[in-house]
This record gives C-alpha cells, structure tokens and sequence, in this order.
C-alpha cells in the first residue's frame, strides 16, 4: 500500500513542522506529496451586527497561514518533494472533505479536536465527522513531546487494538500493506469484563487462551512479512485498557478499526475509537469504513 | 490582438491583479488555478507568456515547469515565476529532483519573488514578450 499524498489539516498549534518530520518516514511508502490545509472557522470571520463579514480579520488569518506554510513548503521542496497548500473559510470536516476528494490524499492528519465535551454533544466531535465524512485513514496527531512514554516517530511501534470485527480487521489488513514502515507490532484484545466475572478460574483463562490464539493468527501475518509482533489480552474498558496498553509496550501510535455508527447513536453511546482519538496520549490512527 | 498571457495561481485576488496589469498593458489574460488546469491551458491555448506560481493545490508549479522544460513540444513556452517561495528554493528543489533521477531543467529565465510592484511586473512581461 502506499500513502502517497498527505493532507495536513494544522491550526498551527496544534501541528507544527516538528510534528510533521516525523511523519516523514513514510517516504518509504511513496510519500511524495504533502498538501497544507488551514482552515479559518467562518464563525471568526462571520457577519456581526454593526460590523458585517470581517473581511479584514479574514485576510489576516489567511495570510498568517501562508507565510507559515511558505516557510514549511520551502523546507520540503528543497528535499525533493511536491507541496500543495489549502487556506479555506467554512465548516473544517466539510473542508478537509473536499480537499481529500480534489487531491485524492491517502492519510489525513489533524489534531485532536478543540471542541469541548459540551459542543461536541451538541455539534459533534471534529474526528467523528472525518471519520464519518471520509474515505481514507484519519491520523489524529499528538505532540510526542508531551508524552514522556512516546519516543519514536508514529509508525515504528503501532499499536493495534482487535475486538474481531470487520473494522478492526480492515484496519490489521491497512497495517500490513505498510509493514516497511514498522519497526514492531503489538496486536491487542481487551475482554469485556462480564465475560470473566463470576466464570470459574478455568473459564477466565479459556477466554484468554482463545483470544490469544487468535491473535498470535494475527501476529504471524504480520511476522510473514519481517515485522516483529506481539500480541496481549487486556480485561475491562477497551479505552482505558488500550492506553495501558500502549503505555506498557512504549507504542508509537494506537491504530483502530472505525464503523460507521449514527451519529446520534454515538454521541449518545459514544464510541470507543472517538474516545480514543479524543483523549488519548498517543498518536491514533482510525481506519474508515470505506477501506478494503 | 495584443499577445495571451495564462495566469497560473491559486489566490483569485493574485490572478485578479496579474490580469487587470496585464489587460491594463495590452495583453490578453487568461487563467488556471492550478499547475494541472494550467497544464491543460498550455496545451489548448497555446499561450506567449505563462505566468506561474509555485505554491498550489493540485500541482505547483516546480512540477509544472519541470513538465513544460522536459516536454519537446512545449519546452519553448516563456514563463514568468511569480511567487512567494524564494527563487533559491526553487533551484534547490528542481536541484533534488534531478538528483532523484529525475530529468535535468534550465533554470527559469525570468523569476519575481512576491510582492511584486505592478510597475515591476509589467515591465518584466513587456522585456519577455518584447
């Protein structure tokens, strides 16, 4: 598989051009180009009583974020790579949606949603938009510089979380297209813990030998190919359970299987994968539905 | 009829003011807002002058010129770089490319760094186009 064109969905602080090196290792995939997208939220520059469209605001906004992206451009042509640039005003999923579509970008990278957990109730959560909106994998980044457990550039040591279904399934399968990219794997299960309570101790460690079983199946696609996997079983809540996890293996990323739930359903019920990208501490990498 | 002249630049305020400068002059503009559109616009429209930026969606315009300068039919074509990306970047990155394996590209003739006074432009598109 190759991720041949990025899109780089910044407000700047939240990714900057350190964050963005690290991602350079995926020019062992064939990444070749890199597209810049800001984004200014039209509520900024929206008409106000008295004021009208802010158009004034606009252009410096606009401008601030090309100088910036002049700058980074510059960086990466000098290496040898194509470079493209969005600076758009509107809603940013629907944005970020166009521009995936114009460009036919591979992986989208944002960072983790400004949006408190009120306004994400009632407008919903950027990365659960992306997520819903778009066909390609979303990388929802964090700073590795604010994580003393994370050293490493993203892809080296993922972390891939399995519950067997199709999502996260599709999203093993999005892992080993790119396995020149990783150093090692961890494959992970987290059991429910209803399953073992109240069971006999026989019983708990059956659940465990099969799930283990299962994915050292998975471990030896990914050993095939060269790359070093593990694989853990974990009990309990699969968000708290998978940052532990990623915490305990030192992983570079956190990689999940994303289904298209309804809206409504999710901000109701929530999603594990949403939670995740949320909140985690790691870099997590979500795999839409449309994939495969 | 005065010369054609394509406009290659993502910004519509930039390819506003390039236009008005060059209708203001005589010339006849037309415009793509990306390397790829611009691509095409050479083709069909065989214009006198390109007037090119670099920094675009799509295609910039260091691909774009590397196409024009390795394609025998078009390699003739004038072009302006109009841009905001300094003109040693640009050097330096046709430079990678051809280290890469890529085809070697002359370096461009004609090379103004954004801004640029109308004053400037025009008199540059009138030094090429004669």
């Amino acid at each position: 598989m190759k991720i041949g064109k990025l899109l780089y969905v910044t407000k700047f602080e939240d990714l900057g051009y350190d964050a963005l090196k690290t991602l350079l290792s995926l020019r062992q995939s064939g990444l070749e180009h890199i597209v810049f997208m800001y984004v200014i939220e039209r509520e900024k520059v929206a008409m106000r009583r008295g004021i009208g469209y802010q158009k004034a605001e606009a252009i410096r906004l606009k401008e601030t974020a090309n100088i910036r992206f002049i700058d980074w451009a510059e960086r990466l042509f000098e290496q040898g790579m194509e470079v493209g640039v969005y600076i758009q005003v509107g809603s940013l999923a629907a944005e970020v949606a166009k521009a995936v579509a114009k460009e036919e970008a591979d992986l989208v990278v944002i960072g983790r949603s400004h949006k408190t957990i009120l306004e994400q109730f009632y407008a919903g959560s950027t990365v659960s938009e992306l997520i819903r909106r778009l066909p390609v994998p979303v990388l929802v980044y964090k700073p590795v510089t604010d994580n003393p457990f994370v050293t490493g550039t993203p892809f080296q040591r993922p972390l891939i979380a399995t519950d067997w279904s199709p999502a996260s399934l599709r999203a093993v399968d999005y892992l080993l297209g790119i396995t020149p990219l990783i150093e090692e794997v961890r494959v992970v299960h987290v059991a429910d813990a209803d399953e073992i309570e109240g069971s006999s101790v026989m019983n708990a460690q059956k659940t465990r030998k099969e799930a283990k079983a299962r994915l050292e199946e998975i471990c030896g696609r990914f050993q095939a190919q060269g790359t070093a996997a593990r694989s853990h079983v974990y009990v309990g809540d699969p968000a708290t359970e998978i940052e532990k996890a990623a915490r305990e293996c030192r992983a570079t990323m956190v990689v999940l299987g994303s289904s298209s739930k309804n809206l409504w359903v999710e901000r109701w019920l929530g999603s594990t994968p949403r939670e995740i990208a949320e909140n985690s501490a790691f870099p997590t990498l979500l795999i839409p539905p449309a994939i495969g | 009829m005065g010369k054609k002249v394509l406009v290659v630049d993502d910004d519509p305020d930039v390819r506003l003011f390039n236009t008005t400068v060059l209708e203001e002059n005589g010339y006849l503009p037309i415009e793509a807002e990306n390397g790829e559109e611009g691509l095409q616009m050479i083709k069909s429209e065989k214009p006198d002058l390109v007037i090119l930026d670099v920094l675009m969606p799509r295609q910039s315009g260091i691909r774009l010129y590397r196409e024009l300068k390795t394609n025998a039919s078009l390699r003739e074509v004038k072009v302006l770089i109009l841009s905001g990306i300094a003109k040693k970047t640009f050097l330096r990155s046709q430079q990678a490319l051809t280290e890469f394996g890529e085809s070697q590209v002359p370096e461009p003739e004609f090379y103004l760094e954004k801004p640029v006074d109308e004053d400037v432009l025009a008199a540059t598109i009138k030094k090429i186009l004669g």
